[in-house]
């Protein structure tokens, strides 16, 4: 560290100042951003017709907590709405994406069969899908959960696919010349080594899933978060919209967090 | 019978298995059953999925009947204009930004702190509040999608700048570089490869905002194809429409390659 | 040789470094002199700490302690007068051999044409004519570190220190590349300090001989070499240096 220390400013990069320094400027970032928002509102520079002061979603927060209107739901009974479908959908692209994605990478004939119609599905957005799952699931929990399937099967598919096509030839040759048969190679070198790329994958579906869990419940749903703020939208309501945002936020954010935990906790040997 | 093996490398000389020959037919046999799937859930079911006849025909029609007064083509270039645009303003202000984030530690930590709260936000969950703030005409969009493609552009920036190999820097300082001179020559350019994967996924996410914000408000471009054909009850319209999202999607991944060859010829050396 | 004027002297130089278990001296009290024009070699085993010492001296790391004086005046940081070949070379991934040899002429601003006609001596001299729009990634390993050589050249420094250049290379590419430095340097005279682990390499190369000792380096011998050049490694005056200096050398074996 000491050799960062001595030249890092002579580059003009901010480096070398404490860490407590770096939590303060950071704390005043988010601060006077706040405070920014905040005045900007109190002074009418922004009508309160487009947007909500921080102060107010505080007070919004504790409101919603237990009241369901204007939108017709409790803030926990909406969370609870978009977790399961995202969770549900989630789970599925994962249990099915990720060993798809290491099959087809490992064997080839597998790949050569499912790749072509891997190749055809891969570019299409899952939201517009919504149309026809509409058609044929209706809009309950199985309608969304199948777009967010999509959503999350993809980059799952795409990340193990990459991850065990790259395993190292020597471990491979190793682990043969032992006697290890294909299958046994397989598992025991190849589903290794591709566990960094699949967990990049789990990672983007997570974050495609509940983007695009959004998605799907501002165009066809009728409970959740994102209909709270379609219904925020519809009442020009910009306090619920915001909420409803800083929710979705919070919510990715965690999911986020607990993925580098398990990550860390799965991939012990990084 | 011996044969030069099409992947081998020059001089290998491979023979043809039984093997190669199932594995040149799967691709063929499993695009054989997409198609005969498509015909029989088609034909059994015509409310469920349409009929390849049904979608070519109401392809063809589309190119003689515009909708909304725009033709197929116009309906095309609506949705590309509104990517292009954002894209190229998200370029402009997310590359500069992402590189003093990365650079600069103290200004990471203090305007980082901000972007990193807003960051999680799905650009989707953006659309209702953008709505109310400014309605539904042409800027709005833009403005989603710029929302859409600026995330991937700072945080790729970002972490490119953060990991210019200290090897780069030391020769910057060996040859008496000034600050100016280690940024734009040697940081930036070392960081180009993570700036142009970030373009690369910003291409892709606007794609797929820019079909969401016009399935949820618009009169033109191929989302809202999406849901006229929706809303009409139009179900080939509908696989028209997300057809064609498919293949442009997959032309500008491919247009972004080709970019990205232009800009990164060093790349491309094997 | 002794003779020749003095042009850098390094003073009690130290430096240690705090590592997983705890400090670790890399570098102890550490003092020579570098003669002008002098083909200087510091010959240690690897990991002894000898590129710390390089860093120190072109200005990447400071010392804790200790002096850095070049032409009688102390040196802080990185003195243009001084230039360095890099043990991985260091070129820019994303610059042709003309754009990375002429970045030293190209930053101090000199004009486009000027400074293009200028390194192409350089880039002639170690032999990449026809190379100029090459990129990195299309050259072998010794031609690599030849536009890394040329790049140090064209920036026109007083003292040249080499980094073990050729650690990287494989045997028959790095007799070559002692035959073209030697030659090189013939060329176009320069104080060089060329830092190895090779005892063969530092025989062939080396008016002197600084011999340092395992971590933390401290000098163990400084060895005066006037054998005629162009060297022969077979010949008798050869394997004798060689040889004393092989028995005096520490076995490079990691004490952590």
């Amino acid at each position: 560290m000491k050799k960062n220390e001595g030249k890092a400013d002579k580059l003009g990069r901010g480096m070398g100042a404490s860490s407590y320094t770096y939590a303060m400027l950071s704390v005043a970032g988010v601060l006077s951003f706040l405070l920014i928002w905040q005045l900007l509102l109190e002074f009418k520079l922004v009508s309160g017709r487009y947007l909500a002061k921080p102060t107010e979603l505080i007070l919004l927060l504790i409101y919603k907590w237990t009241n369901a209107a204007p939108d017709g739901a409790t803030l926990p009974v909406s969370i609870w709405a978009s977790m399961q479908v995202a969770l549900s959908g989630l789970a599925l692209g994962i249990v099915t994406g990720v060993p798809l994605g290491l099959l087809m990478g490992w064997f080839k004939g597998i790949d050569k069969f499912v790749n072509p119609v891997f190749e055809i599905i891969r570019p299409i957005p899952p939201i517009s899908w919504i149309p026809l799952t509409i058609v044929w699931l209706g809009i309950g929990l199985q309608a969304k959960a199948f777009i967010i399937y999509f959503s999350a099967f993809i980059p799952c598919v795409i990340n193990s696919y990459t991850g065990i096509k790259l395993t190292n030839k020597t471990l491979i040759n190793v682990a043969k010349t032992s006697g290890a048969g294909n299958v046994e190679t397989f598992y025991k070198v190849g589903i290794p080594s591709a566990m960094p790329l699949a967990f990049a994958g789990i990672r983007v579906a997570v974050g495609n899933a509940w983007s695009t869990l959004v998605a799907a419940e501002m165009l066809a749903a009728s409970a959740g978060l994102g209909y709270m703020i379609s219904m925020g939208r519809l009442y020009a309501r910009p306090d619920i919209i915001l909420l409803g945002m800083i929710v979705i936020g919070l919510i990715g954010a965690l999911f986020n967090g607990l993925l580098s935990f398990v990550e860390n906790r799965v991939i012990k040997w990084r | 019978m011996v044969k030069v093996n099409k992947k081998g490398k020059k001089g290998e000389f491979k023979e043809t298995t039984p093997l190669d020959v199932v594995y040149f037919i799967l691709p063929f046999i499993s695009l054989g059953l997409v198609v005969f799937l498509w015909y029989s859930v088609s034909t059994n079911k015509p409310d469920m999925f349409p009929s390849m006849t049904a979608t070519w025909a109401r392809l063809v029609k589309l190119f003689k009947q515009p909708i909304m007064r725009v033709p197929y083509y116009g309906h095309i270039l609506a949705s590309l204009k509104r990517v292009v645009m954002a894209l190229a303003a998200a370029i402009v202000i997310g590359v500069p930004f992402g590189t003093m984030l990365g650079w600069n530690r103290k200004l990471d930590c203090f305007f980082g702190s901000i972007f990193n709260i807003i960051r999680p936000i799905p650009p989707l969950a953006w659309i209702p509040l953008i709505i109310i703030a400014f309605g539904i005409g042409e800027f709005p969009k833009v403005l989603i999608v710029f929302i859409g493609a600026v995330m991937p552009i700072v945080i790729n920036t970002r972490a490119g700048l953060r990991s210019v190999d200290q090897l780069y820097l030391d020769v910057g300082t060996l040859f008496d570089a000034n600050r100016r001179q280690i940024l734009m020559e040697v940081a930036i350019p070392s960081a180009m490869p993570a700036i142009i994967a970030g373009i690369k996924t910003a291409t892709s996410t606007g794609w797929m905002v820019v079909l969401a914000a016009e399935m949820l408000s618009a009169k033109s471009g191929v989302g809202f194809l999406v849901t006229r054909g929706m809303d009409a009850n139009d179900m080939p319209l509908v696989l028209v429409a997300m057809i064609t999202i498919g293949i442009v999607g997959a032309l500008l991944g491919v247009l972004t390659s080709l970019i990205e060859r232009l800009l990164c010829p060093w790349l491309q050396i094997k | 040789m002794a003779a020749n004027k003095v042009i850098l002297q390094i003073r009690n130089l130290k430096k240690s470094f705090s590592g997983k278990n705890g400090e670790v001296l890399a570098v102890n009290d550490v003092s020579f002199d570098v003669y002008d024009n002098e083909f200087l070699v510091l010959l240690g085993p690897g990991q002894c700490g000898k590129t710390v010492m390089l860093n120190m001296i072109a200005g990447l790391i400071e010392p804790d302690e200790g002096e850095i004086i070049l032409n009688g005046k102390p040196v802080r940081g990185h003195d243009p007068k001084i230039g360095m070949v890099l043990q991985r070379t260091a070129l820019m991934p994303w610059k042709t051999v003309m754009s990375n040899v002429e970045i030293g002429p190209k930053w101090r601003g000199v004009g486009k044409a000027e400074r293009q006609a200028y390194c192409q001596k350089f880039i002639d001299l170690v032999g990449l004519t026809g190379f100029e729009k090459s990129f990195p990634a299309q050259l072998s390993g010794g031609m690599k570190q030849r536009v890394g050589i040329a790049r140090a050249y064209a920036n026109d420094p007083e003292i040249l220190i080499m980094d073990e250049p050729f650690g990287a290379l494989d045997a028959q590419t790095r007799y070559a590349m002692e035959e073209e430095v030697a030659r090189i340097w013939d060329q176009q005279k320069r104080t060089v300090i060329f830092v190895t682990n090779n005892i063969e390499e530092a025989c062939f190369l080396g008016d002197r001989i600084i011999l340092f000792s395992n971590r933390p380096a401290t000098i163990k011998e400084i060895y005066p070499n006037e054998m005629a050049r162009p060297r022969d490694m077979i010949s008798e005056e050869f394997m004798k240096l060689r040889t004393s200096i092989s028995d005096n050398t520490d076995l490079a074996i990691d004490t952590l």
